[in-house]
């Protein structure tokens, strides 16, 4: 192994950096209110909006990523002009697809596991619906929510590699390439774990800060 | 004058099993009316059925005048729409055996969130409000901390605060003694025996038999769904004439010694500062076997007797 060699590629990977990150980023800011919504949906007392949700997370959660990936960029404009995405929005289409079914999840285990009181004392004191659950479920589910929530997004940052199948210039597509220049992968996928690592990392030290900031006040 | 609530023919059922066979309930503005009973007897789910947190399967409620529910042409129940039901819930405070103050929340916020948010009220006009609440269930000192921070019984005492805080027209306690220590109980007692003294209209679910003897106006003992004994205070407590009271009221009463159940409310031995254990205090806890042997020997009496229990709790 050539730790020198390492050292050379790991800036023209990092040439990627930013186009995996943005990819993670928007996926992030698209599938958390998504989810949300179809957590809510999903415990609706509307049948329809139960059915909804509940075929969604049937769906997505039943096929795999790549072939969301394939379906946005490729099968998606034959339904038309306006649905044909450059390779980047088609990934973060996907992958917020993909990611809000596991977050809805995530989302409604977290309000199941506040105390039903809460729920009675918010509806004895006459509080709307939406207010109670926007001051008080949804501030108490954050705490029980985050763990699984952050182990979402690492799937996510990790899942942003699948882009390379549609061309989006991330990290892993430009370490492929790399590969394929030099004949040599050692390396190069090392280099490639090495940043992957280290943002998952910031992953983990953000949910043990979110865990922080949310414990109960004893 | 009409009954600020009024309970016709409730029942309920959880699935085969029938809580609720029939109740009947009127409540007088000012009233405090306790209701006893034994575990399962359905009191409880009366209590909840009143700001419809239960839905009853039938019969009918009217509270101040608006109809929560009642019996349908169709046979069926029918019910008062959203709205309405939240008007009601204004008026009618819940206080509840696990206290369920919101723990994300200061002990202020506990109690300014539904005026703020139900009925509108200015940020600095519920505060003081809720300080002045606060320092009537004797914690505005405690009003910057957390529920968690706080012993059982602050912790309900905030929660009665927070019931208040809405201006209820009637409050509804359900056994609000139960999840705290027995020598915590006593603060949360004195809280409503002032409350009661203040004329406010009462609904108290409790095990607490010195509370009920003390303090309300009438007593109903439920049993299997059904009111089976009721009227003033020291005939149900001091003279009941039913077999299933009788046994309950004797059930009760010898476990008291050991759970300081029916313990009297002393105000001197409850202090707020200093939150001293009471089960210390040997002057009390003689004060509590007299207390106990007196009420047994009351229960032997079979004829109501002239001098009421209530008199000298």
């Amino acid at each position: 192994m050539d730790v020198g060699f390492i050292i050379d590629i790991i800036p023209e990977i990092l040439d990627g950096f930013s186009t995996t990150v943005k990819l993670f980023l928007w996926a992030m800011l698209f599938s958390t209110p998504l989810g949300l919504v179809l957590a809510l949906m999903r415990m609706s007392p509307i049948g329809p909006f139960r059915w909804v949700a509940g075929f969604y997370s049937w769906l997505v959660r039943g096929i795999p990523l790549i072939l969301i990936m394939f379906y946005v960029f490729f099968a998606l404009p034959e339904f038309g002009k306006s649905f044909l995405l450059s390779p980047f929005w088609s990934a973060v289409a996907a992958l917020s697809v993909w990611t809000a079914s596991y977050q809805a999840e995530a989302i409604r285990s977290g309000i199941l596991a506040v105390d039903p009181g809460q729920f009675e004392a918010s509806e004895a004191l006459g509080m709307t619906k939406f207010h109670y659950m926007r001051r008080i479920v949804l501030p108490q589910s954050v705490r029980i929510i985050v763990p699984p929530f952050t182990g979402n997004a690492i799937n996510t940052l990790k899942q942003t590699s699948l882009a390379t199948v549609i061309t989006v210039p991330e990290m892993s597509l430009l370490t492929t390439r790399i590969i394929s220049r030099e004949f040599n992968a050692l390396e190069p996928l090392l280099a490639l774990a090495i940043i992957y690592l280290a943002l998952t990392t910031v992953l983990v030290f953000a949910q043990q800060g979110l865990e922080r900031s949310f414990r109960l006040k004893v | 004058m009409a009954p600020l609530v009024k309970v016709e023919g409730l029942t309920k059922s959880f699935g085969d099993n029938q809580i609720l066979h029939g109740i009947d309930l009127e409540v007088a503005a000012g009233e405090v009316v306790s209701i006893i009973g034994p575990s399962g007897s359905g009191k409880t789910t009366i209590l909840r059925c009143l700001n419809l947190l239960e839905r009853p399967d039938g019969g009918r409620i009217e509270i101040d005048g608006q109809m929560l529910c009642e019996d349908g042409a169709n046979g069926r129940i029918k019910f008062a729409g959203k709205s309405e039901i939240r008007k009601v819930r204004e008026e009618v405070g819940m206080v509840f055996q696990r206290f369920n103050l919101f723990p994300h929340m200061t002990a202020l916020e506990n109690v300014i969130e539904a005026p703020m948010a139900v009925k509108g009220a200015d940020k600095a006009v519920a505060k003081s409000r809720a300080l002045e609440l606060l320092d009537s269930v004797g914690l505005s000192h405690r009003a910057d901390h957390y529920p968690l921070q706080m012993s059982g019984g602050q912790q309900q005492r905030v929660a009665i605060a927070r019931a208040l805080a809405m201006d209820p027209a009637v409050m509804l306690f359900d056994e609000v003694t139960s999840a705290v220590d027995p020598e915590l109980a006593g603060e949360i007692l004195l809280v409503m025996k002032q409350l009661a003294e203040q004329g406010m209209t009462m609904i108290v679910v409790t095990h607490e038999m010195g509370f009920a003897a003390d303090v309300s106006d009438r007593v109903l003992f439920i049993d299997h769904g059904l009111v089976v004994e009721e009227g003033k205070a020291s005939q149900v407590l001091g003279a009941p004439q039913h077999d299933r009271t009788k046994a309950f009221l004797k059930a009760v009463l010898e476990r008291a010694p050991m759970a300081a159940e029916g313990e009297p409310i002393d105000e001197s031995t409850t202090s707020w500062e200093a939150e001293k254990t009471v089960s210390d205090d040997a002057a009390h806890i003689a004060e509590l076997e007299s207390e106990v042997a007196r009420l047994r020997h009351e229960l032997s009496v079979k004829e109501p007797t002239d001098t009421p229990t209530a008199g000298d709790l």
